[in-house]
């Protein structure tokens, strides 16, 4: 019979003892095997993943041109460049996934009305439409995707597949330093109750969109479809 | 969203005014006293309108049109009168080239969806990049004194990003643009060390780090987009001939003597740069008026100024 031992920090008179059990002598893992997610659903989900962040740094790389507010052209300046390492690192992540080298390939749109959302996104143009650009992009989108990578995160395989969760948790981390950053900046913008109204409309609108293609994987339709069924 | 704008389209608050017609007629001007004066006296108007409630006003009034290719163009020695002056401008002069750097990087990643993967991600590190040149160069003219909007825009920098093929982008941009953006990187770092300027200094010297690597991104692009395709090189190199002609700005940045702004040599070649380019660059740039010229017409174009004033009732300063 091997002696008790103490877990790493608890004191003598504590009874938190427990019984050795492998050679690294640690506390019990108690993750569970297996995930919502198969090798192939993943990289499927990964593909889709990408397109957004690439297609976001694209278009925020755009607007930098025709947003007059100098500090919301060097505040997108960084956000381009973090949006553009998640597209990166999700890339790479395909091929361990056995889906491919080909970082031109490596994305893919969730269905037809997602990519159409995108473009959506990516509509207000003129100089006196930050509001519409900025809201639709940290309102809606990346709102989405945050809240996407939580639930892909906690439902996939905590052990087999934990360089997507690693991955993923570094790119919601600053996608929530984003998010804050937008709300910052929209605050400032929408000083009028019409302006605050523009916000609104804009997120609105776009939510509806987002809602109907069924999100960034398009399977919230699915889900909304068995739900009504 | 529309690709390929225009660099009238580019979005400014209301503290930005734009004009492009001095520096144009800089970049064009033959080594010829008499062609200056008249290019300079037939603009005066332009440029009186120009100047109006600037701190340009003042000179203007001192010594006509003439101000522009002498007094602000001369090299930026701490005791020089106007040093100054020419200092606001120059930092000013490249708060708008950063602005505009930043625009052009982030229009290439929306006009070029197809480009290859790594191009992006160049682009996009130069958007990160280019902001925080911005914000450095903001906080470096209130450091000495001057503010955002001081002086008029010139958007011939963007004009450089705004080709519909990604190698004259980068021809253009990372090689045209940024390597000016060395030259005159290294002459702001020797005008803090004479002055005891670490702020200064140190901030540069970060910013021109960094230009080195936007030089490699361009010089690695261009060969990577033209290695099978020798016409398209030639043509490519041809741009960047023309936009480094454009911005020597009459030879004020060139290889000769009297360069207001010299050549960094040693930073160019840590970038990429061959010795042919380096003296394609001093053969395209020497082609301006020397700073002889420019003094002499200068000297012309306040005895007009003068004298108009004269006529006109008005006391000469």
């Amino acid at each position: 019979m091997t002696e008790l031992r103490k877990y790493p920090g608890a004191s003598n008179d504590e009874r938190t003892c427990y019984q050795p059990y492998s050679a690294f002598d640690v506390p019990a893992d108690l993750r569970a095997l297996h995930g919502r997610y198969d090798v192939d659903t993943m990289a499927k989900r990964i593909r889709n993943f990408r397109y957004a962040e690439e297609w976001s740094m694209m278009i925020m790389g755009g607007w930098l041109a025709t947003i007059p507010e100098l500090p919301v052209k060097t505040g997108l300046g960084k956000i381009i460049w973090e949006t553009a390492q998640a597209a990166d690192v999700l890339g790479k992540r395909l091929p361990e996934l056995r889906a491919g080298r080909n970082l031109q390939t490596a994305s893919e749109p969730g269905n037809q009305e997602f990519a159409d959302l995108i473009q959506a996104v990516a509509e207000p143009e003129d100089p006196d439409l930050t509001i519409e650009k900025i809201s639709g992009m940290f309102d809606v989108l990346e709102p989405h995707l945050i809240a996407v990578y939580e639930t892909t995160m906690r439902g996939t395989d905590q052990i087999a597949d934990a360089p997507t969760i690693e991955l993923l948790e570094d790119i919601v981390r600053k996608k929530r330093r984003h998010v804050a950053w937008s709300q910052e900046v929209l605050e400032r913008l929408c000083d009028t109750d019409a302006k605050r109204d523009r916000r609104r409309a804009r997120a609105q609108e776009l939510r509806e969109r987002l809602r109907v293609c069924g999100g960034v994987t398009g399977e919230m339709r699915t889900a909304g479809a068995a739900e009504a069924a | 969203m529309q690709r390929f704008i225009s660099h009238n389209e580019l979005a400014r608050d209301r503290r930005f005014i734009r004009q492009n017609a001095i520096t144009d007629i800089l970049a064009s001007l033959p080594d010829d006293v008499n062609a200056v004066v008249e290019a300079f006296d037939n603009l005066a108007p332009l440029i009186e309108a120009g100047v109006k409630n600037t701190p340009f006003e003042e000179v203007f009034q001192k010594f006509g049109p003439g101000f522009l290719p002498t007094i602000l163009n001369e090299p930026i020695d701490p005791d020089a009168e106007y040093a100054v002056l020419r200092l606001k401008v120059r930092m000013h002069g490249i708060f708008m080239g950063e602005l505009q750097a930043l625009e052009g990087a982030g229009r290439t990643l929306w006009d070029f969806p197809d480009a290859p993967w790594e191009f992006k991600m160049n682009m996009a590190r130069q958007c990160w990049d280019e902001s925080r040149h911005v914000q450095i160069y903001e906080k470096l003219l209130g450091h000495i004194g001057g503010y955002v909007g001081m002086f008029p825009e010139s958007t011939f920098l963007f004009e450089a990003a705004c080709a519909d093929d990604p190698v004259f982008r980068v021809a253009g941009v990372n090689r045209g643009l940024e390597g000016l953006a060395c030259d005159v990187f290294r002459d702001m770092i020797r005008y803090a060390e004479k002055t005891g300027d670490e702020v200064m200094k140190q901030a540069v010297d970060y910013v021109l780090a960094d230009e080195l690597t936007h030089v490699r991104f361009g010089s690695e692009w261009v060969k990577e987009f033209t290695k099978d395709d020798p016409e398209r090189a030639r043509k490519a190199k041809e741009f960047q001939l023309a936009v480094d002609k454009k911005f020597s700005i009459g030879g004020t940045r060139s290889g000769r003597e009297d360069a207001t702004i010299p050549v960094a040599v040693a930073d160019r070649k840590e970038a990429g740069f061959t010795d042919n380019e380096i003296e394609d660059l001093y053969r395209v740039s020497a082609e301006g008026p020397t700073r002889q010229t420019l003094r002499k017409a200068a000297a012309i174009l306040r005895e007009r100024h003068l004298a108009r004033k004269a006529a006109n009732g008005e006391v000469a300063a």
